[in-house]
């Protein structure tokens, strides 16, 4: 089976070559990695070229990356190709996949037969590194859809996807000015801040790159602290790894109490207040 | 100019419980979330720049949920009643649909509650030869081409393409009307046309079972600062702290 894993994030190439250990593996991505046995480097993406490309090359399997770049790439492969594509698969085993369905509420099992495309996500793994890696330049040229102008959201240095400790708020933090006291707890436990879709994607409280769930970061800390997150199942989907979940709501009943091991009755500020001082002061 | 927009019937994803070892999926229908935001924008394109707001639906074919799309201000639904359904099925009995409408744009949410894929719309452009923008968080048309304000994770791009193009949308493009009883009532005479269409699907859901993961479920109420006390403790026994 000829194999074509591709994704601007290198580590993909690593998780999607740990499924097929015996396969000669075509990577394509951004930067340097030991795990294809032909590489193609690209310094810029367009997502038509880029897809045009890995179909000239007539994969048996193509794995993508499920950045959101990734996915349109994934897609239109598919498309180009004419083969099923398999979405957002959590673990692959010949032709048979798992894959989260229903807003997270669900696993379902799935056969498929290949060729197809299968979208993955990164993945702890040991692959043994390839010794003889023969690299290429690919020159990725504009296609139809022009980039005039890109904007970058700011706020580097801040990794959700692999913090230990994270502090997220909901709508139920109140307003914008109150998200300081999750700021300030996070400081004092050292933790990342993340926030739900309302509050990052739709409020604007907290910049769209931190948001965590199904449409944003998944994230496996070993503490998530959840403030005011009431916990709908897109939100639940993106903290399903996280060791230990705490949740602080008003509201006993909200479904997060249901998916946390701890809940605080009561209010996520005044929770804030007195979590960081005792922090603080152990 | 022709506008379509993509929705898809889904079951009410906040209303699907876990009952034992299943999931109770006999809950209300609903146009699944971000294609309720692509059904605006295509009506709001219409009003500014002219033309027909078509719908295709493909899947569940519930008629009162369709009727809901029209009363949004939809001119006409395709309906497209599949019994077995994967991505590139769904891709090809939509692409079918769109080569006989012609339109300059065609609109889909960015991904649906039910598979929560996100690749029909780029895997329909690519069968039918059309520019991809997906991610789109504001949509402007410009003579004979379309700018896009793509919200991708980290950046925001602004890109241009050609029309016919197909674009995916995420919920921050706009806020849905919600219809008036003169529309619901309205939407009764609007045209829905109903085909099937069958071919067996090459990936087969074998089984679903509820994703849980078994959490504790301690309730701490009380005095907040006892409560902190107790969380700690229990904290600390877990050694996450």
């Amino acid at each position: 089976m000829k194999v074509v894993i591709y994704s601007e994030d290198p580590e993909i190439i690593k998780a999607g070559a740990s499924y097929f250990p015996k396969e000669y593996i075509i990577g394509i991505t951004t930067r340097e990695v030991k795990y294809a046995d032909e590489l193609y480097l690209v310094d810029k993406i367009d997502e038509e070229f880029i897809s045009n490309f890995i179909t000239s090359l007539k994969p048996d399997v193509v794995l993508v990356g499920n950045s959101k770049r990734d996915k349109t790439i994934a897609g239109y492969v598919a498309g180009l190709l004419k083969v099923p594509i398999i979405p957002e698969v959590m673990d692959l085993e010949g032709n048979k996949a798992k894959r989260v369905v229903y807003s997270g509420m669900g696993i379902a099992e799935i056969e498929f037969s290949y060729p197809a495309v299968i979208i993955i996500g990164r993945k702890e793994v040991q692959v043994k590194e390839k010794e003889k890696i023969k690299i290429n330049k690919l020159e990725v040229k504009e296609g139809r859809v022009k980039i005039l102008e890109e904007k970058s959201k700011g706020e580097q240095g801040v990794n959700l996807s692999t913090a230990e400790i994270i502090v997220s708020v909901g709508r139920g933090i109140g307003s914008k000015e109150n998200v300081k006291y999750a700021e300030d707890l996070a400081n004092a436990l050292g933790a990342a801040l993340g926030g739900s879709r309302p509050v990052t994607a739709e409020l604007g409280w907290l910049p769209e790159d931190r948001q965590i769930g199904l449409s944003g970061n998944k994230v496996k800390p070993k503490l998530y602290i959840a403030l005011g997150i009431s916990g709908q199942p897109q939100h639940l989907a993106g903290i399903k790894d996280a060791k230990i979940i705490v949740a602080v709501n008003k509201d006993k009943n909200a479904p997060i109490a249901e998916n946390a091991d701890y809940t605080i009755v009561g209010d996520a500020i005044e929770f804030c207040k007195i979590m960081s001082e005792k922090v603080k002061n152990k | 100019m022709n506008i379509i927009a993509l929705f898809k019937i889904v079951p009410d994803d906040t209303l699907i419980k876990i009952s034992g070892n299943s999931l109770d999926l006999n809950v209300p229908n609903k146009i699944s979330t971000y294609d309720k935001n692509a059904i605006e924008e295509a009506i709001r394109i219409k009003e500014k720049h002219g033309g027909k707001a078509y719908g295709i639906t493909a899947g569940i074919t519930d008629r009162k949920t369709i009727r809901e799309a029209l009363a949004m201000g939809l001119d006409e639904v395709i309906s497209i009643d599949m019994k077995e359904m994967d991505v590139m099925t769904t891709a090809e009995a939509i692409a079918e649909e769109v080569n006989q409408i012609k339109p300059n744009i065609i609109l889909a949410g960015e991904s649906t509650t039910d598979s929560s894929g996100g690749v029909l719309p780029s895997y329909l452009a690519a069968i039918l030869n059309y520019p991809i923008v997906s991610y789109a968080k504001s949509i402007s048309i410009e003579g004979d081409k379309v700018k896009v304000e793509r919200n991708l994770t980290t950046l925001t791009e602004i890109v241009e393409a050609p029309m016919p193009a197909v674009i995916s949308v995420v919920g921050e493009i706009n806020t849905p009307r919600i219809p008036t009883v003169r529309q619901i009532l309205e939407s009764a005479k609007k045209p829905v046309r109903s085909l099937t269409f069958n071919k067996t699907p090459k990936v087969k859901i074998v089984s679903i079972s509820p994703y849980v993961i078994q959490r504790k479920k301690i309730i701490i109420e009380g005095k907040m600062e006892e409560a902190v006390d107790k969380l700690l403790s229990y904290l600390r026994g877990e050694g996450v702290l």
